[in-house]
């Protein structure tokens, strides 16, 4: 039987403007929840952490080119929250690991799909977040955020 | 303002250990503008216990609840029924506002989530930097407004020490010397020479040293 | 007011002689040896020792013993005082103590902050400054009172010395910080180790300017320099130090072998033209553990036999 892993994707619509750019080509074996976000300015601790709790193994944040973001620094300043969560969670020995962080051009579907590759590589390595939620395995989509 | 920043969560761990059931409670004033105690950083807390607590397999339900001021009763008072569905109290205001509640809730056990570090302002955006050190006895006129009670690591009262290089302070290369700010100021009033004046040595009596101190408001109290 | 001088020290600089002062750092440890061995090194050498107060913020013997040991070894010291450790009330005890015991100088300081010692998680003190540490000594001196205004039983009457160093920021401020110290009290200042030549005479130009060489004796610091590496490490990581760049690369130009040597032959260079200089009315000489070239250094400078 082979694995479900669930990876969450907060990308920024200026690097892919919708999921259909990237969904059909992640490892059918991971279940992916991809969440635009106007500016990756708007990622928060609290996503971070909400989604590992709801059962995310691992959750990556896509940001546009440094100096291309449209209201100046909202790159940087996601750039600098992902790195506090990844010490965080390093700090209760959850590996900050899980969380990452990368830069995609407009368009840039490749790069898109090479990092999904990767990230399926590593949770093959890493295996399950042991702080998420217990996960329904035989569904592959859909599943309730029921975190109390 | 009063500046704080959450304590290390190993630290808040360990604290927590033995509650299953904890309130995190959260303060709207001082510790949320410097992001140590806020809602969101209670949300943020709580979610990484629960994170913590999971991995461990370790039992913990958590409520969040945040208080406008945790240093007024009338505000701590919201917070009663919250505080009794739990075992223990995790505060993220400040030391004042953590005893303020533990005052409230004899029979409760009241744990502090944040490091309560100075009264200062905010810098720039992300950057606060201590300004008063509550000395109870302001003698900002002496100093064109630049205090070297709270940001002289000497409490040098009478010029520079012979440590600072341009401009910083010998004890943290990133920190102005506020001498030398002093010194700017007085320059650019034209009155580098007040400086010269004799400055006695402080009367710390006002200051904790003096014992722990108390405000009474005559016309407001009955 | 202060009619006899206080020490020798004093006698010497109110004669107009041009005197000749020396560290000495006392042990990490309860050994009074160590004292007496740096003492016979240095007597006869200089004028005056200073007794360094916990310097680098390193726990070492206390200086008021430490000046009790080479004053029974015929040696006058200059005792330091530093505001980081004690308050106001144990402060004004150690002046009464320590004259008691017969130890005449005494040099005011704030102190390193104990973040460079070896015990960063100490409470320093700094109840007073250096300022009022000197004005504290001249009120005893003049007034006969301890600081509350309390009359004394046989007040101290100290020769008092201040700091200062000439190479700090910010420059123009300098002068009037060594105002105000006179203000305050002080007899004489040891300046800083003088690296920068240029800068010190400008200082002292200023100082002069002021009037200020008239009121206080200013004796010029000194260091001999061990090896290119110290002098690296000073110009680099000791605050309100200025060793400019052709010192550091006169130090590293010459074979390791003969570093030390090259460092005296600077340091005589420094003496030689600081003894032209209006206004500097000695030297004082802080040879870093390293006491027992004091003696060839006078020697060389021509400044033997001491009165």
């Amino acid at each position: 039987m082979s694995r479900t892993f669930r990876l969450f994707i907060f990308y920024c619509t200026r690097t892919l403007e919708n999921e259909a750019e990237f969904l059909p080509a992640a490892d059918p074996a991971v279940e992916v929840h991809a969440i635009p976000m106007a500016c990756s300015s708007m990622v928060k601790d609290l996503f971070l952490l909400k989604a590992l709790e709801a059962g995310a193994d691992a959750v990556t944040v896509w940001v546009c080119p440094e100096g291309a973001c449209r209201h100046g620094e909202g790159n940087l300043r996601a750039r600098k929250r992902v790195q506090r969560v990844q010490s965080l969670l390093d700090e209760i020995d959850l590996y900050g690991c899980r969380l990452t962080l990368f830069h995609l051009g407009p368009g840039d579907r490749s790069s898109a799909i090479k990092i999904l590759r990767e990230i399926s590589g590593d949770l093959a390595g890493l295996g399950e977040n042991p702080a998420g939620i217990q996960k329904d395995r035989s569904k592959k989509q859909g599943t309730s955020n029921n975190t109390s | 303002m009063i500046v704080g920043e959450q304590k290390p969560i190993k630290e808040i761990l360990n604290m927590t250990a033995p509650h299953h059931r904890l309130l995190v409670l959260g303060c709207g004033t001082c510790v949320k503008t410097c992001f140590a105690g806020g809602e969101d950083e209670v949300a943020a807390l709580a979610s990484l216990l629960r994170l913590a607590s999971r991995k461990d397999g370790r039992s913990l339900h958590i409520e969040e609840f945040t208080v406008e001021r945790q240093c007024e009763d009338a505000f701590i008072a919201e917070a009663a029924e919250a505080v009794a569905r739990n075992e223990a109290v995790l505060s993220l205001a400040c030391g004042a506002g953590v005893q303020a509640v533990a005052r409230r809730f004899p029979r409760f056990r009241v744990l502090p989530g944040v490091n309560t570090t100075f009264l200062g302002v905010l810098e720039h955006r992300g950057v606060f930097t201590e300004e008063c050190s509550g000395c109870g006895d302001c003698q900002l006129a002496l100093f064109g407004g630049v205090c070297p009670f709270s940001r002289c690591a000497k409490k040098l009262l009478n010029g520079p020490c012979g440590g600072s290089r341009n401009g910083k302070c010998e004890v943290h290369a990133d920190t102005d010397c506020v001498w030398h700010l002093i010194i700017e100021r007085f320059t650019a009033l034209g009155r580098l020479n007040d400086l010269r004046t004799y400055v006695p040595p402080k009367n710390w009596q006002p200051s904790l040293s003096g014992g722990p101190r108390k405000l009474i408001r005559e016309d407001h109290t009955l | 007011m202060k009619t006899e001088p206080a020490s020798r020290l004093e006698r010497l600089l109110s004669q107009g002689r041009f005197v000749v002062t020396a560290e000495c750092g006392p042990p990490r440890g309860a050994n009074g040896d160590v004292i007496r061995r740096k003492g016979a090194l240095l007597k006869g050498a200089v004028d005056a020792v200073n007794v360094t107060d916990n310097q680098t913020a390193i726990v070492r013997m206390s200086s008021i013993a430490a000046a009790k040991h080479l004053l029974d070894s015929g040696i006058e010291p200059v005792m330091q005082m530093v505001t980081r450790d004690r308050n106001r009330i144990a402060l004004q005890s150690d002046i009464l103590g320590a004259y008691a015991l017969g130890i005449r100088n005494i040099l005011c300081l704030s102190g390193d902050h104990q973040s460079f010692g070896s015990q960063p998680d100490a409470l320093n003190v700094f109840d007073i400054d250096s300022m009022n540490l000197i004005r504290t000594v001249r009120t005893m001196r003049e007034g006969g009172t301890d600081m509350s205004g309390h009359p004394l039983d046989d007040p101290p009457k100290m020769f008092i010395g201040a700091a200062a160093n000439p190479f700090a920021d910010p420059f123009e401020y300098r002068v009037l910080r060594l105002a105000k110290k006179i203000d305050a009290g002080a007899d004489f200042i040891q300046t800083q180790c003088i690296y920068n030549l240029e800068r010190f005479k400008k200082w002292m130009e200023m100082a002069s300017g002021e009037g200020l060489t008239e009121k206080v004796h200013i004796l010029a610091g000194v260091t001999p320099l061990k090896s290119a590496g110290m002098a690296k490490y000073m110009a680099r990581n000791v605050a309100g130090m200025d060793i400019p760049e052709a010192i550091l690369r006169r130090m590293a130009g010459v074979p390791k072998e003969n570093a030390a040597g090259e460092g005296i032959a600077i340091c005589l260079e420094t003496i030689a033209a600081l003894r032209e200089m209006p206004g500097v009315h000695g030297i004082h000489i802080m040879a870093i553990e390293w006491e027992e070239q004091v003696r060839p250094i006078v020697e060389q400078a021509r400044l033997l036999p001491r009165p």
